[in-house]
């Protein structure tokens, strides 16, 4: 009788551990192509992609029964996040992840979203286990070909190492990266191009947490203090306005946007106190005035990559000082909270005069925050809220309200007001772009389980710019909309089909002196099919549909995956074939890729080609495992003469 | 003046072969059944799908022979003759496949070798190995070619399969001359007992994307009626099959608003 039983576990457990990392949801997978069309902040589908790895790689323990592990799950809502608390608290050990979906305020859709970041394992906390040393090292290397420009300082192969440690309460790491083109050390003492370590202390008494080294934090709804990912970042999917407070270590890469230093958290009863302090340099450009020896800051420089001799001069010229103190108080359906923070800088930012865009930013030295945020549950309805005042009397606001009528539906608002002139340095509220800044609008969103296996999601997003910004010379706004139906007839097949239009202004380039705007629209339709045909086979086919006005732009894609678990080797294959064709840039089509743990591959196709790519998993042994990636894009130009452009990624895992 | 008008002869063939095998000259497009009922066949077994599918070959278990002929336009130099061959082997079948288009001045010849394999009860894959040559007549260069396509079958159910196919899947730069690509998705169910509907999408090297849907109905017994609708410039298509003991005739007719009718008659022999 036990004998079948532990079959049939292990057999689940290894079909959730292939499908982990295979069965990605396509809200995740339409949320990270969202983020990588945003030119305006190419950082964001960087940090987006690297919680997921950070998630896959250590995923959620859902036996834990602990509210702070479980809101690591960030797409899921405060709602979803307090409803998975409660049921792990009352009915103890989850031996399914399809026991989840019968969790109010869960359904499949949202299981199938969090399937490949979560664990059941559950292992008590023994004397031994507290002493136990685990070791984590992830080395990818990757190179493209037809980078021969002969301006980079460096190779043109790109390296990443990240190594973890835990033992006990303790933990800490390092990572290192060299971006193509970049010179392997840099700087005295030589050091790789970027550099980041922490180590972490977890508490479970008074103090929590004490981080030494690099850290990030977020606190409240993020227009003081997040140096993470933005809330708001899907119109559709459930659960866009997860918050909780945190610090916790960095190791992301990211070479701006975070702190270094000391960082601690105490809880007594009710009471959270987070205090942080950070000091390190920071990319900047520097301009001078004639006669001016000093400079000051005329942009900060976000990207990260120093491959030429003038991106070089721009890396770590200014000393960034930060500290700051969070208090908030728990009750059992409400939460308040308070957020001081101040930034200095060893330059003067923005001075006054320099360009009509910065006319309401910030111009000095020194820059306070002080924040007040809320969130409280009221029996279905979710209130928060948050208001921020920056030291030049300009303010953030943020108002929102979660509804769930019944577990078959849920209803959000939320409405920002961002004043020209509001700064953060390293805040992210949620809104349509990465600057919490000048900036107001209103979001709308329903989920909606319209039959036993039919989901039907949809949003709107409708905001303006009351002041200038990049590539606007006057006012604008813009609306973005979602409608999203999903079918799910069984655990192994998944139907979808996704409708998105997004409406924005831009300079218009043919006018003369100050540019008018114009609007561009892009409408763009997706269905896609998953099938995992069995335990070690899963299928995927895409076709995608792009309308880009006013260019009159169209643009056409079709793919195909196989994903393939050997049975008797320990290797797993992915390969994608696909066909795009597009008129031009303006209807260029986003597609995420799988590829190696903390690396990421988001093209955009355009033109008439192909794209095509395999990449091989092989666990040697129990404690290492090697990923090879190639990947290859044809596009055909005229007198159909192909352009190929290839690349190559290789990565090494080992555990001990 | 003749080069120039062997020219214009191969121009106009090589433009309407794109327009009958959405955009890829070196798909052939074989099956008047298929055709009758818009191509929708990438999922469906019979025996010209099978060259559409080569996952669909386990579909058929008799020796099967079979041969095609298509009237582009009512312009006989536009013909497409096809015949093929299937020995089924068990779980596994072979097939051999032969197509002929053009005339004397501009021809294109295709010979396949194929193999589909039943793999599980849900899943069937496919390989074909093609050899093409195109020559066209006088000072002109003969182009050969070599490349393979292949394809799955998946039936979530008894009733319900899904196709996808991959043609030439080989990088144009191992390559001396450009040969375009393909792929091909789609849906079929029997929505009942006498009823098949399906829908797919292809996509070929350059092209835009083409939308297909189309039914096949069983009429009465042995007789059946089919229709289809493809985005490619926004043709109809209809058609009638009859089994008349070992024998199985189709008779297929895709529209074009400009071009006119394409016609096309397959006769099918299921030698036991």
């Amino acid at each position: 009788m036990i004998r079948p039983f532990i079959i049939s576990v292990l057999t689940v457990l290894s079909i959730s551990g292939f499908c982990q990392e295979t069965k990605l949801s396509e809200s995740i997978i339409s949320i990270a192509e969202e983020l990588a069309s945003d030119d305006t902040d190419p950082g964001a589908v960087e940090t987006y992609t690297e919680r997921l790895n950070e998630l896959a790689e250590n995923p959620v323990r859902i036996n834990s029964s602990s509210e702070d592990e479980f809101s690591r799950l960030f797409f899921l809502s405060d709602f979803q996040v307090k409803a998975l608390a409660d049921y792990a608290h009352s009915s103890g050990r989850v031996v399914s992840v399809f026991e989840l979906a019968t969790i109010p305020g869960f359904d499949k859709e949202t299981v199938e979203m969090i399937i490949p970041f979560i664990t059941l394992d559950y292992k008590p906390v023994s004397d031994s286990d507290s002493v136990l040393w685990k070791n984590s090292i992830i080395s990818n290397l990757s190179i493209r070909s037809g980078d021969t420009d002969t301006t980079l300082l460096g190779s043109n192969w790109k390296s990443l190492t990240k190594y973890k440690f835990s033992a006990g309460a303790f933990s800490g790491g390092f990572t290192m990266e060299k971006d193509a083109g970049e010179k392997f050390v840099t700087g005295n003492p030589p050091l790789p191009d970027f550099f980041s370590a922490h180590l972490l202390f977890n508490g479970s008494g008074l103090i929590r947490k004490i981080i030494i080294g690099d850290y990030s934090a977020r606190f409240g709804q993020g227009t003081n203090i997040n140096t993470g990912i933005r809330r708001g970042l899907s119109l559709s999917s459930p659960g866009y306005m997860s918050s909780s407070d945190e610090i916790k270590p960095y190791t992301s890469t990211d070479e701006n946007n975070f702190f270094r230093g000391m960082a601690a958290e105490f809880s007594l009863k009710n009471f959270e106190l987070s205090m942080f302090l950070s000091r390190k340099t920071r990319d900047a450009t520097i301009d001078y005035l004639t006669g001016d020896s000093i400079g000051y800051i005329s942009s900060f420089y976000q990207a990260g990559l120093h491959n030429t001799a003038s991106l070089l001069q721009k890396k770590g010229v200014v000393t960034e000082s930060g500290y700051g103190i969070n208090l908030s108080y728990n009750q059992s359906n409400l939460k308040i909270g308070f957020t001081w923070s101040e930034n200095s800088f060893s330059l003067p930012v923005n001075l006054p005069g320099s360009d009509p865009s910065k006319v309401f930013d910030f111009k000095g030295v020194r820059h306070n925050l002080y924040s007040v945020y809320y969130n409280g549950f009221i029996k279905n309805i979710l209130l928060y809220g948050e208001v921020s005042l920056s030291d030049n009397n300009k303010d953030a606001v943020i108002q929102g309200i979660s509804i769930r009528p019944s577990d078959r539906l849920s209803i959000n608002f939320l409405f920002r007001n961002y004043n020209s002139g509001y700064t953060t340095f390293h805040g992210n509220g949620p809104g349509s772009s990465s600057k919490t800044t000048n900036e107001r609008g209103i979001l709308g969103n329903f989920s909606f389980e319209a039959a036993k296996h039919l989901f039907i999601s949809g949003g709107f997003d409708i905001h303006d710019f009351p002041w200038l910004k990049y590539r606007c010379s006057g006012p604008t706004r813009g609306i973005a909309r979602e409608l999203r139906a999903r079918y799910l007839p069984t655990e192994k097949i998944t139907l979808e089909v996704l409708f998105n239009y997004r409406l924005s202004m831009v300079n218009n380039s043919d006018s003369a002196a100050i540019p008018d705007q114009k609007e561009l629209l892009n409408r763009n339709v997706k269905g896609s099919i998953r099938y995992s045909i069995s335990d070690n086979l899963i299928i995927g086919i895409r076709a995608d549909f792009k309308l880009a006005d006013p260019s009159e732009s169209r643009g056409t894609l079709l793919l195909q995956d196989v994903i393939y678990k050997f049975r008797k080797l320990p290797v797993s294959v992915w390969f994608r074939y696909c066909l795009f064709k597009t008129n031009d840039w303006d209807s260029r089509i986003y597609t995420y890729e799988n590829d190696l743990l903390y690396s990421f591959s988001i093209p955009a196709l355009f033109g008439e080609g192909s794209r095509s790519y395999l990449m091989v998993k092989w666990e040697f042994c129990k404690f290492a495992e090697l990923r090879l990636k190639y990947g290859i894009t044809s596009q055909i130009t005229t007198g159909n003469t192909v352009i190929n452009t290839d690349e190559f990624k290789m990565q090494f895992r080992i555990r001990f | 003046m003749s080069s120039l008008l062997k020219i214009s002869v191969s121009l106009l063939f090589i433009f309407s072969s794109l327009t009958a095998s959405g955009g890829d000259p070196y798909r052939i497009s074989a099956g008047a059944g298929e055709a009758g009922a818009g191509y929708v066949c990438v999922m469906k077994s019979g025996f010209w799908s099978t060259f559409h599918n080569q996952a669909l070959l386990t579909g058929t278990n008799s020796f099967t022979a079979g041969i095609n002929y298509e009237n582009r336009f009512g312009i006989s130099e536009l013909g497409t003759r096809t015949a093929g061959l299937i020995f089924p082997a068990g779980k596994a079948a072979l097939a051999v496949i032969y197509s002929h288009f053009g005339y004397t001045d501009f021809r294109r010849d295709m010979t396949g070798l194929a193999c589909g394999l039943k793999l599980s009860k849900k899943l069937s894959a496919g390989i074909q190995v093609d050899y093409f040559s195109e020559r066209t007549s006088g000072e002109y260069d003969m182009h050969q070619s070599i490349t393979c396509e292949a394809g799955l079958l998946i039936s979530p159910n008894e009733n319900t399969s899904i196709g996808i196919h991959v043609f030439n899947p080989v990088p144009n730069s191992l390559r001396k001359t450009f040969l375009p690509s393909s792929i091909r998705s789609g849906v079929g169910t029997y929505l009942n007992k006498s009823l098949f509907a399906g829908i797919e999408a292809e996509m070929f090297t350059g092209s835009k994307m083409i939308l297909r849907a189309g039914f096949e109905y069983e009429a009465a017994k042995k007789l059946w009626l089919r229709g289809g609708f493809s985005t490619e410039y926004d043709s109809f298509s209809f058609g009638v099959g009859f089994l008349a003991k070992i024998v199985q005739i189709d008779l297929g007719f895709v529209t074009h608003d400009n071009l006119g009718v394409t016609s096309s008659v397959s006769l099918i022999f299921k030698i036991h």
